[in-house]
């Protein structure tokens, strides 16, 4: 087994803790001082933190993903602990980069449930890293781990055999790939092809598309496929060939933004000017960067773009919760996890990925909230299955309950005006 | 390193003994290797085939496709595994690895067909493809493509030890041979001279062959036969022949 992507000294660690009592237990009569004030934690929990475990992408192609996640949670919980903490506790993640990768992710995942022992799982990213995860939960279940507010729609952490170990707060792939079927054949865009990340999120994806397409007595006119951990500058013209044979009316994406943006880049270079959809993994405003920072006439690509989100625009400012993400994303504005900030990377001063992760980290501090004063993960379930109607100022309730295990179901639909991402009010007048 | 002429042939014969047996051992050696790891890759690429069929009953039948997508994402980390796919009952694709799209000879062949077939895929290369039935087949195939490109390097670097060891075996056997035929030989040579000497009536011959005088064996018994054979032939000799260690009994 590989180490682990360790990127923080882990002082939960039970070992740490044993050497560092082992080494102050002997160095103390010589510094004339009794041992005292070592945090000692259980379940993640010490006197003055609680600690959640976190393996998302922190490096690599899709690291704007796990980074702007991270920035979105990090302003949340910056503000309780500023507050105070929760019973004077801190809220902390400890952070692992998996690179958006299944194994590195089994391992860092392994770490935190074997070594860190760290109070819940929380703020990952990515099907195919999530679904490699979720046995492990299965293995340790006497431990009571749950995994928290995936960023991902995918279907094995929302139902048998891995469903009990999980709770959503965003709605489904299936929910989503649903609503863009439905819209595109509202509009009379019935030729619909599938462009995919070849591996389990882009088949979660597929398979939604697939189910949504049966309800009208219609199947995928092509598909086409791409290897995770492609880049921006990669070449994905023969994929636009296979979709264009094809002669589809609207194709769906199901993939990550670097390989997205380079679809969208050669579709529109190789004469394939028809919508092409994103879903909200694909990290918008990371796509929407890498088109308008290689192509001149960029609207000339983005007229053709129309993205579904899981979380209302982070502009619309009527709604509490979106005012309060975009008042705590100025007050704090969190940078790149120390530890992986190489400089490369630039951040947004608001996403559609980063207000998911604030929302995830306000739903998931009053779920530690009800969980009290004394936090054990055997309380964690009961906590959650407490939240009936919670308004996170959304304008949607969160409710959970023993047969709901997802929170929010509402999909959004944004497209490109003036560099930014909108909604998309009018479907037929956009796409017609 | 002399050989002798009448050992010329010996040597030419353990050579060419040595080569026939290092030929037919490298052919057999070939024969066998490459039918028994051909076969094993077959083999094991059918094991996989059932075993991702036997786990693929449960996920489709009762989970989402991405958990069917994740099986065989890990399959694909095997060595020599190049493409799987698997289709339900109406030959629609369910699952697969390959990346830009499904190749048109796959979409254009029988996918219920679970003989193992050779297919050239344009762009990709040779492989063996294997299948197993899902349920016997009312669920569906699962396919494995086993890159022959692989598998033929693999079984021609086993193949390639045998060989190498074989032509170490021959070269050590070859120089070995020469080195024995030489070192048998000696005594003949040295028996020649000694022969070659006393015709000549050399003075000298006794003392710098002192040594072959001595020995027990038939080139000995040879050179006490030639020393006697002289000294009766010219009896002058029989004083000089007492310097010798040990006279002709």
């Amino acid at each position: 087994m590989s180490k682990p992507r360790n990127i923080r000294i882990n002082p939960t660690s039970r070992r740490n803790v044993l050497k560092s009592l082992l080494a102050g237990t002997i160095a103390a009569p010589f510094i004339g001082r009794p041992l005292l004030g070592q945090e000692v934690f259980s379940e993640g929990v010490s006197d003055t933190q609680i600690v959640l475990g976190t393996s998302a992408a922190f490096s690599g192609p899709s690291r704007g993903l796990g980074i702007e996640l991270y920035r979105g949670s990090t302003a949340y919980f910056t503000h309780v602990n500023e507050q105070g903490g929760l019973f004077g506790r801190k809220i902390r993640q400890q952070l692992y980069d998996d690179s958006y990768q299944p194994d590195p992710a089994v391992t860092n995942t392994t770490q935190l449930m074997v070594e860190d022992d760290v109070f819940a799982l929380f703020g990952y990213v990515g099907t195919p890293t999530v679904t490699r995860v979720l046995p492990l939960l299965k293995k340790f279940q006497d431990r009571k781990f749950m995994l928290m507010f995936p960023f991902t729609g995918a279907q094995p952490q929302r139902e048998f055999p891995y469903g009990d170990f999980a709770f959503n707060l965003r709605a489904s792939y299936r929910q989503e790939t649903g609503g863009l079927v439905d819209n595109f054949v509202g509009i009379g865009r019935e030729r619909i092809g599938v462009f995919y990340q070849a591996d389990a999120y882009g088949r979660s994806g597929w398979a939604g598309v697939r189910a949504a397409l049966s309800k009208y007595g219609l199947n995928m006119v092509g598909e086409a496929t791409y290897r995770r951990g492609t880049k921006f500058t990669a070449n994905l013209r023969e994929q636009v060939e296979i979709l264009k044979t094809a002669q589809p009316q609207a194709i769906i994406c199901i993939g990550a933004y670097a390989a997205c943006a380079a679809f969208l880049r050669d579709a529109i270079d190789g004469g394939l000017e028809v919508p092409i959809a994103n879903l909200s993994f694909v990290g918008s405003e990371n796509l929407l960067k890498l088109i308008d920072d290689s192509q001149e006439n960029s609207e000339d690509y983005t007229r053709f773009l129309v993205n579904s989100q899981v979380v209302p625009s982070y502009s619309d400012n009527t709604l509490p919760g979106v005012e309060e993400y975009n008042e705590f994303m100025t007050r704090y504005n969190p940078t790149v996890p120390e530890e992986f900030d190489d400089d490369q990377y630039t951040t947004f001063d608001r996403s559609f990925v980063s207000l998911e992760g604030f929302l995830n980290a306000k739903l998931m501090t009053e779920i530690l909230r009800r969980v009290g004063e004394s936090p054990s993960r055997l309380d964690l379930e009961s906590a959650v299955f407490s939240i009936t109607d919670f308004d996170l100022g959304i304008g949607e309730q969160v409710s959970f309950h023993t047969d709901r295990r997802q929170g929010l179901d509402r999909v959004y639909y944004t497209v490109v005006e003036d560099g930014v991402f909108v909604p998309l009010r009018n479907w037929k007048g956009t796409f017609s | 390193m002399k050989i002798t002429k009448l050992f010329q042939r010996t040597v030419f014969g353990i050579i060419a003994l040595f080569g026939l047996i290092g030929i037919s051992t490298s052919v057999l050696s070939i024969n066998a290797v490459d039918s028994h790891l051909s076969k094993e890759y077959e083999s094991n690429s059918e094991g996989h085939a059932r075993t991702i069929a036997d786990a693929s009953v449960d996920i489709i039948l009762n989970r989402d496709l991405s958990s069917l997508q994740s099986l065989i994402d890990q399959f694909l980390k095997i060595q020599g595994i190049e493409y799987i796919y698997i289709t339900n009952e109406n030959g629609e694709f369910l699952a697969h690895t390959f990346v830009p799209g499904i190749p048109q000879s796959i979409l254009d062949s029988d996918v219920s067909n679970t003989e193992t077939v050779q297919r050239t895929i344009r762009g990709m290369g040779d492989f063996v493809e294997v299948a197993s039935p899902i349920l016997a087949g009312v669920a569906g195939t699962v396919h494995i493509g086993m890159d022959l490109k692989s598998v033929s390097m693999k079984i021609q670097a086993a193949i390639g030890a045998q060989v190498y060891l074989i032509a170490i075996v021959f070269i050590v056997g070859f120089f070995s041979a020469i080195w024995f035929v030489s070192f048998a030989s000696k005594p003949i040579v040295q028996l020649q001279s000694y022969a070659v000497g006393l015709a000549k009536s050399d003075s000298n011959e006794g003392s710098s062959f002192a040594k072959l005088l001595e020995r027990k064996d038939e080139a000995g018994d040879l050179a006490r036969l030639f020393q006697y054979f002289s000294t009766v032939a010219d009896p002058s000799k029989l004083g000089e022949d007492q310097n010798s260690p040990e006279s002709t009994s």
